[in-house]
């Protein structure tokens, strides 16, 4: 499929499914003459036409855009590496608010060092210490802003 | 023009404090490091640098950022010169002969002009900016929502047709950015739109968390293809970072004609950094007597492009600050930060915080002359930082991108938005689904509807409104006339 197409279909499926829950808003005028649909109903049928004219414009013959290529075989290493960041990225969020900051973000680090940074596990450990100390020592102590304290936060004196 | 002085002597009084000239050198010097990067541009510098500006007045805040700006500007074009890599987009001209200079063994004199055309294009930027700065606040007080809409409209569809690439994928960036503004609570009628039963989504979705995702998460996700780059080059053959006397007669008029040219590409939303660099070196080179020297080290294909930049990072700050709208990503980063220390850039900012606006201005010319002392002497020790690997600098970025979506809302759910926000940011690279618009929708979406609503309840539900007030039907003019020449641009291309 080429990139045009894709991209109309896209916008066509999230165009459609907007304008549906649009349709489903309540009038509520009151003085307002447009109300809280009339705006998102626009915006999403103005996404489906745009859906529309970049798959019907792909169609004409000798005007077809590239071919979508996301690279999921030839690259599949770097998809992994975006999935786990995107995983564990998440994950950390969570996790901080019991945690603290120190202890999941220098698991967080340790975890994307060793992925981008493969083979070299005290260069690692270091940054990813150094990184939550320092980011800590700055954040929390110079600049004063609140950072989640777990139990290792709480036996600090600052 | 004594309002102007008076106002920029308010400015230096706020600027030339120890604690603002502090962070003014410091937002360089991050600015200009981050700047120089491969594949890291000033948006991602100023989106990952926003958490250390929480917890100062916003008066210190917006002067750190320009910094940052401002030093990402001088230090984009060192990776060109030094490894033929930019920093970012807009630096993609100072490879064509910064790198041809290096390996001429002139490494020294490209990274020396490169300084100096960024701080005369500053300088001539500025000197605009000054002047245009109070006239264009002093209009926009008499904006109501007929000639705000417009002009937000004016702004949307500039985005799209003045940048390069296709129109309707541009077109669908921004309807994209209009729905994610409308998710959460509508602050008219208080109707929930668009949450579909999730409550974390009731407050709407902060836009900063999505630029953090598409501006520095995704840009990281972008650069693990280049993982194993290591930067190599001999710091002895750097020589002098100086220029000749005969070096510089050459490289002043280019610089002096790319400046003003820079800041007008500057202010029209959409166009920024990088299409004023690629104007200026083909009117340098248009102009040169000796053309074919350009591609093979010749210093005014160089110090025209520099110049252009600095002189359009000023002219982006006009509709930000006089109008509160954003005309590059890096200027959406910087609203998306004032807004959440509760300041909004805009006309008002000019009459009830002068002292905030003023002294930012004041700012900017003071980190300029900053920038180009901190580049010059300091450029061979500078551009080592380039010799740091990728896979050590990547996790540092995603670390601090990380840290910064916390400190936005202290929300775990941010977390999620970042991560899934990064992963699309980056399926629409692929797509060649441009970024910038649905940023800029999604920042301006909600005044945009609001500005509509408003206007519908004064004209009694016309849309006439927008054409029968004179200003409004300028901007609709101006919109349409860029659409057209758009259209009309793109049909030439493709004949």
């Amino acid at each position: 499929m080429t990139k045009d197409t894709l991209t109309g279909i896209i916008a066509v499926l999230v165009g459609g499914t907007y304008t549906a829950t649009a349709l489903m808003l309540p009038e509520m005028r009151m003085g307002d003459k447009l109300g809280p649909k009339i705006f998102p109903l626009v915006v999403g049928i103005g996404s489906v036409i745009a859906g529309l004219a970049l798959i019907l414009g792909d169609r004409r013959p000798g005007k077809q855009s590239k071919k979508t290529d996301f690279g999921f075989v030839e690259h599949k290493d770097i998809w992994l590496k975006i999935l786990l960041t995107t995983v564990v990225g998440i994950v950390y969020g969570l996790v901080m608010d019991k945690l603290g900051f120190l202890i999941p973000t220098t698991l967080f680090m340790l975890f994307i060092t060793t992925l981008i940074n493969k083979g070299r596990i005290l260069q690692n450990a270091i940054l990813s210490l150094a990184f939550s100390v320092i980011t800590y020592g700055v954040f929390a102590v110079a600049l004063q802003l609140s950072l989640p304290r777990g139990f290792l936060e709480s036996m600090l004196p600052f | 023009m004594q309002e102007i002085f008076a106002n920029l002597g308010l400015g230096f009084q706020t600027a030339v404090t120890w604690t603002n000239m502090m962070w003014v050198v410091i937002g360089g010097t991050l600015g200009t490091i981050i700047g120089m990067l491969p594949g890291l541009g000033p948006a991602t510098g100023v989106a990952i640098l926003i958490p250390i500006t929480f917890g100062m007045n916003p008066a210190t805040a917006l002067i750190t950022m320009c910094a940052v700006y401002y030093g990402a500007m001088f230090g984009g074009s060192r990776a060109s010169i030094m490894i033929n890599t930019p920093g970012d987009a807009s630096a993609i001209v100072s490879c064509f002969d910064g790198y041809p200079m290096t390996k001429q063994g002139r490494a020294g004199t490209a990274l020396a002009i490169s300084a100096i055309a960024s701080f005369i294009g500053g300088m001539i930027g500025m000197f605009f900016l000054v002047f245009l700065t109070q006239p264009i606040a002093n209009a926009a007080l008499k904006f109501g929502p007929a000639e705000m809409f417009s002009l937000m409209m004016f702004a949307l569809v500039a985005t799209i047709t003045l940048s390069e690439g296709n129109l309707l994928k541009g077109a669908v960036a921004i309807a994209f950015g209009l729905m994610l503004s409308t998710v959460g609570i509508d602050a008219l009628t208080g109707i929930i739109r668009f949450t579909y039963g999730a409550e974390a989504l009731q407050d709407g979705i902060d836009f900063l968390v999505i630029i953090i995702g598409v501006y520095a998460v995704c840009e990281v996700f972008k650069n693990y293809k280049d993982i194993g780059a290591v930067h190599k080059f001999d710091s002895k053959h750097i020589g002098r970072v100086w220029v000749s006397k005969e070096e510089w007669k050459r490289s002043l008029p280019p610089m002096l004609r790319a400046g003003p040219l820079g800041f007008i590409v500057g202010v029209l939303p959409g166009m920024g950094g990088t299409i004023a660099t690629f104007m200026s070196y083909a009117m340098e080179k248009n102009l040169s007597k000796k053309p074919e020297e350009f591609g093979k080290g010749a210093i005014e294909g160089l110090a025209a492009p520099e110049s252009a930049n600095n002189a359009c990072s000023c002219g982006a700050m006009v509709p930000l600050l006089t109008l509160g709208i954003p005309g590059s990503g890096t200027t959406a980063v910087m609203l998306g930060a004032l807004m959440l220390l509760g300041v909004r850039p805009g006309p008002t900012l000019f009459t009830d915080h002068p002292e905030i606006a003023w002294g930012v201005i004041a700012s900017m010319l003071i980190g300029n002359i900053v920038l180009v002392i901190i580049n010059l002497p300091l450029a061979i020790p500078l551009v080592q930082i380039l010799k740091v690997p990728t896979r050590i600098m990547l996790p540092v970025i995603m670390g601090l991108a990380l840290i910064g979506t916390y400190f936005l809302n202290y929300s775990s759910f941010d977390f999620v938005v970042v991560m899934i926000s990064a992963v699309i940011g980056y399926l629409f690279s692929k797509l060649e689904i441009p970024l910038p618009p649905l940023v800029l929708a999604l920042i301006l979406g909600g005044t945009t509807e609001q500005a509509l609503r408003n206007s519908l309840v004064l004209s009694d539900g016309s849309l006439g409104i927008f054409v029968q007030k004179p200003i409004s039907a300028v901007f609709i003019v101006l919109a349409a006339a860029s659409l057209v020449y758009s259209l009309a641009k793109r049909k030439k291309q493709a004949a």
